[in-house]
């Protein structure tokens, strides 16, 4: 009894370091990893991964009751779960032979999710659907008053829109578990134009806008037990439009993709854990430069102790890019978990290399990957 | 153990650690916003209209400069000065309160601030004349023209004085300081006793007249402030006639005459001259611009309907201001540095005169009940006789324009 309390006691301290930790931060960072392919478009999408699932090259998210893919895992949740991730990216992206060194911090997951029933589990959280956070400038001229005058541009979008995401699933049979959701798309971004002429007798340009967004959409998805250690998913969403609105003005309606996605798990052992994944979005949707994509995903944990060992490698396209064909993109990624407090407490950490291709562009990123999970 | 696992959670934070750059050079169009900034730039003929000129804001009593040129063909300006007397006695010492009458003049000294010459013109003279001390605001060039052909009194050489040694002439006893500090020349003349004569019976009142010639370019103006008279007098100390020197004397007036007198306003818009005339241009101010761009650059251009006359040295600064409110010739001028653009009118130039008018213009954006008035003055009013003129809304071929640089309203949240 005494030795509970402790351990209870460390948990609860650690879910008030964790809370303190993953939201001291402004609001506009809760977004994902951004990409120079997001620019000229919606924005980048979002992962809707945990740092578990990440690691394993997101091969395990439709079956991870705490990424925020596929609803019907949830229904396999013994009890009330909190997770949140943070993820750092040092990324250099080289075009035209110049590369740029960028780098980002972000917290793009934050989920709880509990049992409210002994047939019914229920999840609420966010993840980040677009993120819109990048800084362009550009030297040029423009012909004015017979003379050439140059100038800087400097565009930049601070801020991002979020997946925020009510979920509910329920095991129907030993083998058939389903679940739902419904997702509001809301999030802003803070966007500046400025312009400085090398003339000073040109007045600078500075203006800037606070964009708003909205959105709903609606999932589903069913998970299937095929013999003992083989389990399959298929999962669907369908999202509406996304409208901006600039000063209470809509400023642009986009329409928003339906995606579809499977994925298979297989459990030859208690420690060892092996996945694969597929996914289609209907990106083209969004209009002229976007384009329906293809990603898969494979990847392993092995271990059931306090440290297992995660890998995984995904691959597939990129919805938004110059060209006629769509970028696409390649990662490697591995990860382990350490458990505290007698497992309240599991702290996840992994590492992804990235690499995206397409329009001339080569993005290379590197992230590192923190997750907390608290199960009081 | 502990320290393994604070190591190991130590790493981790580290290598999460909040960073953040996202600046990168932009490739344009395929990694760059699909919205740019778009630069417009363009003449707006039309937008002036119901401009009109007035005149009288600042004569010549009133202006901080005496004038005195001879520019045949143009103007011949003459100035003209009071300096007041002690009366016919004073006090014999600061301590005695015991007067005597003031007998005589030993001689006097006029000190004066030549605040602006034609460093191109040779053999600079003044040329001092005595005057009746009756002259006032209301005295002309007619008035005076007996006075200034038989009263000379004293004659200076400017380029004489400034080549002798020390810049001083021993034999007169004038002398000149070359002020490179703020570009003007001071002189010491000295007026000897039939120049200065102190008449009891006017007080010791005195006035002269100034009067400039040169090779050419004979134009000057003279700082009414720094003006000062120094007697060096005579007085009765109980029968016995003692040196006296009293404080010196500013100007009790200081104006200038000038002929011919200013011409009268026609349909051009005037800016400059004595007495000083004001243009005012009222402008449309488009509301596409207002509402929704962002002005970089205006230009309010005018041309000149002729060449302005005068030397060199008679060049002078146009102001364009704004105005709290439009009514008319006694609109208030807003007079604030920010707010205000200037433009150098040459003498002698006929060529369009381009007015920088971007502060305005972005005063008026973001305040769209001002009232979009132009006023244009010279920043120093009455300080030269140089006026120009130039063509109004009337005159459809040359009618004043603004050339506006703007940029429109960025597309922020299109995709």
């Amino acid at each position: 009894m005494t030795a509970d309390r402790r351990s209870g006691g460390r948990a609860v301290g650690t879910v008030l370091l964790a809370v303190a930790a993953l939201s001291a931060s402004r609001p506009d960072r809760l977004t994902a990893q951004d990409s120079q392919f997001g620019i000229r478009s919606l924005g980048t999408p979002g992962r809707w991964e945990s740092v578990r699932s990440r690691s394993t090259g997101g091969a395990f998210a439709p079956f991870d009751p705490l990424s925020p893919l596929a609803e019907a895992a949830l229904a396999d949740v013994p009890q009330l779960v909190a997770t949140a991730m943070q993820a750092a990216s040092y990324r250099e992206a080289e075009v035209a032979g110049t590369t740029s060194a960028l780098r980002e911090t972000r917290y793009p997951l934050l989920n709880v999710t509990g049992r409210v029933h002994p047939r019914l589990a229920i999840s609420a959280g966010y993840t980040t659907y677009l993120d819109r956070s990048w800084d362009v400038t550009l030297r040029d001229s423009v012909p004015l008053r017979g003379g050439l005058e140059r100038y800087t541009d400097e565009v930049t979008s601070d801020g991002s829109i979020a997946d925020l995401r009510v979920a509910a699933a329920s095991r129907l049979t030993r083998r058939i578990a389903i679940g739902a959701g419904l997702h509001l798309l809301a999030g802003s971004t803070r966007e500046t134009a400025e312009r400085r002429f090398d003339d000073t007798t040109f007045h600078t340009v500075q203006q800037l806008a606070e964009v708003r967004y909205s959105g709903v959409g609606v999932s589903g998805s069913v998970l299937l037990g095929i013999a003992p250690g083989l389990t399959v998913i298929g999962w669907a969403r369908a999202d509406n439009r996304l409208r901006a609105t600039v000063a209470d003005t809509t400023s642009a309606e986009t329409d928003l993709p339906r995606m579809a996605g499977g994925g298979i798990l297989l459990a030859p052992s208690p420690s060892v854990r092996l996945g694969g994944s597929v996914a289609w979005r209907g990106w083209a949707r969004a209009g002229g430069g976007a384009f329906d994509t293809w990603s898969w995903s494979a990847g392993g944990e092995i271990g059931s102790g306090h440290t297992p060992l995660r890998f995984g490698v995904r691959g597939g396209q990129l919805p938004f890019g110059p060209g006629p064909t769509a970028p696409t993109e390649f990662a490697a990624a591995a990860g382990t978990g350490r458990a505290f407090a007698q497992g309240r407490a599991l702290l996840d950490v992994g590492v992804e290399r990235l690499e995206r291709r397409g329009g001339g562009l080569t993005e290379r990123v590197w992230t590192a990957l923190v997750g907390l999970t608290v199960r009081p | 153990m502990i320290a393994r696992r604070a190591t190991v959670i130590g790493g981790v934070l580290l290598a999460a650690a909040c960073v953040e750059r996202v600046s990168a050079p932009g490739h344009c169009p395929s990694f760059c916003p699909s919205g740019q900034i778009q630069t417009v730039d363009t003449v707006l003929t039309d937008v002036i209209s119901r401009d009109s000129t007035y005149r009288g804001y600042v004569t010549a009593p009133h202006a901080p400069v005496i004038l005195a040129a001879d520019l045949p063909g143009f103007v011949e300006g003459r100035g003209i000065v009071r300096f007041n007397g002690y009366g016919a006695r004073m006090r014999l010492g600061t301590t005695d309160t015991t007067t005597g009458a003031i007998l005589s003049a030993d001689s006097a000294r006029l000190q004066l601030t030549v605040a602006r010459r034609d460093t191109g013109a040779h053999n600079l003279t003044l040329a001092f004349y005595r005057l009746p001390i009756t002259i006032d605001s209301t005295t002309t060039f007619a008035d005076l023209a007996g006075p200034f052909t038989d009263s000379l009194v004293k004659r200076v050489n400017l380029d004489t004085l400034l080549a002798r040694p020390g810049r001083k002439d021993t034999l007169t006893g004038d002398s000149v300081v070359v002020d490179t500090t703020n570009h003007v020349l001071v002189l010491h003349l000295k007026f000897d006793t039939a120049a200065a004569r102190y008449m009891g019976t006017d007080s010791g009142t005195v006035a002269y007249g100034v009067g400039v010639s040169a090779d050419s370019l004979a134009s000057i103006g003279i700082t009414k402030a720094t003006l000062a008279w120094q007697w060096y007098v005579r007085v009765d100390s109980a029968g016995t006639p003692v040196a006296r020197t009293p404080g010196s004397l500013g100007a009790a007036f200081a104006s200038f005459v000038f002929n011919p007198p200013a011409p009268p306003l026609d349909s051009t818009l005037a800016v400059g001259g004595v007495p000083s005339a004001r243009s005012i241009l009222r402008v449309a101010f488009p509301r596409f611009i207002r509402d929704s761009s962002q002005i970089i650059r205006g230009t309010l251009i005018l041309v000149p309907a002729a060449p302005v006359q005068g030397a060199p040295s008679d060049s002078f600064v146009v102001e364009a201001h704004t105005v709290f409110t439009d009514v008319g010739a006694k609109s208030p001028v807003i007079v604030d540095a920010t707010r205000t653009d200037t433009a150098v009118i040459h003498a002698g130039v006929s060529d369009t005169v381009q007015i920088e008018v971007t502060n305005l213009m972005q005063f008026w954006a973001s305040d769209t009940t001002r009232a979009t008035t132009l006023v244009l003055r010279p920043k120093a009013e009455a300080t030269s006789f140089s006026l120009i003129r130039f063509y109004p809304s009337a005159a459809q071929a040359f009618r004043p324009a603004l050339h506006i640089t703007f940029v429109r309203r960025f597309p922020f949240g299109a995709p």
